[in-house]
């Protein structure tokens, strides 16, 4: 057996444990996902070659690969969690919070599930929104999850989807039924402990189905309490329906020695609008997929990201937006701030199919480099099969202006201060595209901390 | 309150100053006034301590200390401040924010507390006031799409809020017209005090007409090649720099 596939048994081993431990009161449906995703995951492997592998060349995850994670001691009791450092300056509402992948409902503003209450949660709430377990809701087999749940980002997302979804047990149900709008933001708290003594790894999982109409924002962050060295193989699962604006911020703050690979996937039908702001402010190696299918005409996003390298981290951004029809429009702004021996990456794929006239498509990509160890990969990727469009895209690496730094000097702010207000002011734009006021003074705050802390 | 002795300073290798000296004191204003390129500039930023300007010999005091061996942030915080003649655009930095953090770097260094949002709000407001400037550019970025006289006020309003001891105003009537010239002046006159003293970078004798100076220096290719009182910026009003120049036996340098 080779040294690869020793790799990819360990996690067939996990999963064939997991599957005899408690498996049996899932559905039928659940079972058999998980068991075909793991079928694909040992077929697929983990994408570690070095050469002919296009979607990895800037990011090597063999370390990531060859590291014995293990599945987090769910028979240990949750110490004292102090949340305070996470709260949003806004009253809490809807909140749920997983702890090494472990639903915490003392931590969570949903009490701990009782039956009944539970199916109350899944089917009988009219006006306001769902924000429940996935464990609940397939054990209640809420027919919206069997529905979605691995139909959006489904095996070609690749191995590491592939290998959440044979995992998937828990995680957030969010649905926003037909013509509500849910005023406060949905706040999906996923911490890791972060124990430097035993690598865990996680599957993060949110399913956000947002009906006719609806609106809603969505936080979800990543957090640690510690300093070792883990992974989140993080998916999420957006679909939109016709007319619907949905708001997702996903905040990244994993300890600097962690794995973290996400991947999200959005499907957006007629009308609706989807704005997502991907934050990276820690992490070892860090690799977001988020792919945005236009599925039809009048359907409009917009993909914010900004990341922040220190140290040696990683920060790999993969981008696809699919122009599946016409009339629908994209508009992207990444922006990376790299500082000591850090990388950032960027890779933006726009797909505008045969017929998608009429398509408007924005892309920029800016990075800052701060010192001379730091590195920027940016790459757009632009396929037009279609002749009546808007497409734009720009790329540009710089540094901090040193008459803007003496500037700040000249009226009293010292060097580190004077760098992290020229660095907040270029990646403002990312922020201030935040709409919800507490998400983005939470996040705000989160950036301008991470900045000052170097 | 500043002395400065036998000045010399480069950029990229080229002399600029060839050897200023210069005395101003506690409640003295003076203008120093010269042709394009003659380096009064240069002179006003080798002052604040900006990088690109290489001093090759010569000393500068402020307050008792040495000036040159301190950082522009030091500079400030003791007291020194710049009206720049070309202020920057900084996409991004809210005004107000970037005032907040000067204000608060310069309280620090002073042990004193630093000023939370709604009280900073406040003293903004009210010195926007004294100056006559829009406070609601405050909440936009720094200098970005201000016109000319906005940069200006930008400027007074900076000066406004951290009360400098020794200010050095580089052509701060550059763009603007007479009415608002006049303000500016009003401002520059107002928030000056006993204990603080004013040095006058400008091309124009005009502005001195308003902010009226206890002595003025000519210089004229990196060398002060005269001083005398306000007579003297008259002078250079109906006459032009070349009498000057060639009495010194030089051809002004640039452009009239
Ligand atoms: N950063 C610089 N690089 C090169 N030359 C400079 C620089 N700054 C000033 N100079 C030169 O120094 C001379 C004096 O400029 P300056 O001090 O701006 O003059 P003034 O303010 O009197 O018009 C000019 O010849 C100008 O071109
Ligand atoms: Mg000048």
């Amino acid at each position: 057996m080779s040294a690869q596939a020793t790799d990819e048994a360990r996690y067939l081993a996990a999963f064939e444990a997991a599957e005899r431990n408690g498996a049996a009161h899932d559905p039928t449906w659940l079972r058999e996902l998980r068991r075909d995703a793991m079928a694909e995951f040992t077929r697929a492997g983990f994408p570690t070659a070095r050469r002919g592998n296009e979607p990895w060349k800037y990011t090597d995850v063999r370390s990531l690969a060859s590291t014995a994670f293990v599945a987090p001691d769910v028979t240990e009791p949750l110490g004292e969690i102090d949340l305070s450092p996470y709260d949003l300056p806004c009253p809490r509402v809807h909140q749920l919070v997983f702890v090494d992948g472990r639903y915490a409902p003392q931590l969570s503003t949903d009490p701990p599930s009782e039956g009944e209450r539970a199916s109350h949660v899944f089917f009988e709430r009219g006006d306001g929104p769902i924000v429940g377990r996935i464990a609940e809701a397939a054990h209640y087999d809420v027919p919206l999850v069997r529905e979605h749940l691995g139909k959006h980002a489904g095996a070609a997302a690749g191995a590491f989807t592939s290998l959440n979804t044979a995992f998937v047990r828990d995680g957030a149900f969010v649905s926003i039924p037909d013509g509500v709008s849910v005023p406060e933001p949905i706040y999906l708290l996923f911490i890791s402990t972060a124990r430097p003594e035993r690598p865990t790894v996680t599957y993060p999982r949110v399913l956000i189905v947002a009906g006719r109409d609806s609106s809603a924002t969505v936080l979800v962050s990543f957090e640690s309490l510690g300093d070792g060295a883990y992974f989140t193989d993080a998916v999420t699962e957006i679909v939109a329906g016709p007319g619907a604006s949905l708001r997702c911020i996903t905040l990244q703050r994993e300890s600097d020695a962690a794995y973290h690979v996400s991947t999200t996937n959005v499907t957006q039908a007629r009308d609706s609008s989807v704005s997502t702001v991907t934050v990276d402010l820690g992490g070892g190696l860090v690799r977001h997929d988020l792919s945005v299918l236009l599925a039809e005409p009048g359907a409009s996003a917009s993909l914010n990201g900004l990341y922040l390298g220190r140290g040696k981290r990683h920060v790999d951004n993969h981008t696809f937006v699919d122009h599946a029809v016409p009339g629908a429009s994209s508009d992207e702004v990444y922006k990376g701030i790299l500082d000591d021996d850090s990388r950032g990456v960027f890779v933006g794929h726009v797909l505008v199919r045969p017929g998608a006239q009429h398509t408007v498509a924005h892309q920029v990509n800016k990075n800052l480099l701060l010192s001379d160890g730091a590195e920027a990969d940016t790459q757009p990727k632009l396929e037009i099969f279609a002749d009546d469009v808007t497409c734009t895209h720009g790329a540009a690496v710089g540094q901090l202006d040193p008459a803007a730094m003496f500037y700040l000097k000249s009226r009293g702010i010292g060097e580190a201060v004077a760098r992290a207000l020229l660095v907040h002011g270029f990646v403002r734009e990312v922020v201030d595209s935040i709409a919800d006021d507490a998400v983005r003074q939470y996040t705000d705050d989160a950036v301008m901390a991470a900045l000052r802390a170097g | 309150m500043l002395e400065i002795h036998d000045l010399h300073a480069s950029v990229n290798g080229v002399e600029i100053l060839k050897g200023i000296d210069l005395r101003v004191d506690a409640g003295e204003t003076h203008a120093i006034m010269g042709p394009n390129g003659s380096g009064k500039s240069t002179l006003a930023l080798v002052l604040a301590g900006h990088p690109a300007y290489e001093v090759t010999s010569g000393s500068v005091s402020f307050d008792g200390a040495d000036l040159l061996a301190l950082g522009p942030e030091e500079r400030a915080r003791r007291g020194l401040f710049l009206s720049f003649q070309h202020p920057i655009e900084i996409p991004g930095l809210r005004l107000d924010h970037f005032l907040r953090a000067g204000y608060n770097e310069v309280r620090k260094s002073r042990d004193e507390d630093e000023m939370d949002v709604l009280k900073f709000d406040r003293l903004i407001r009210a010195k926007a006031k004294d100056i006559r400037m829009d406070a609601a550019l405050t909440k936009r970025s720094v200098n970005e799409g201000f016109s000319g006289g906005e940069k200006k006020r930008n400027e007074l309003l900076q000066m406004a809020i951290l009360e400098p001891k020794l200010r050095i105003l580089d052509e701060v009537d550059s763009g603007l017209d007479v009415d608002a010239l006049r303000s500016v002046a009003d401002g520059i006159n107002a928030l000056a005090t006993p204990q603080s003293a004013t040095l006058i970078v400008t091309h124009y004798q005009r502005i001195l007409d308003y902010v009226v100076p206890d002595a003025v220096h000519i210089l004229i290719d990196g060398r002060i090649v005269r001083s005398g009182d306000k007579q003297l910026a008259a002078e250079i009003e109906s006459k032009g720099y070349e009498p000057v120049a060639e009495a010194a036996g030089l051809a002004p340098a640039g452009g009239s």
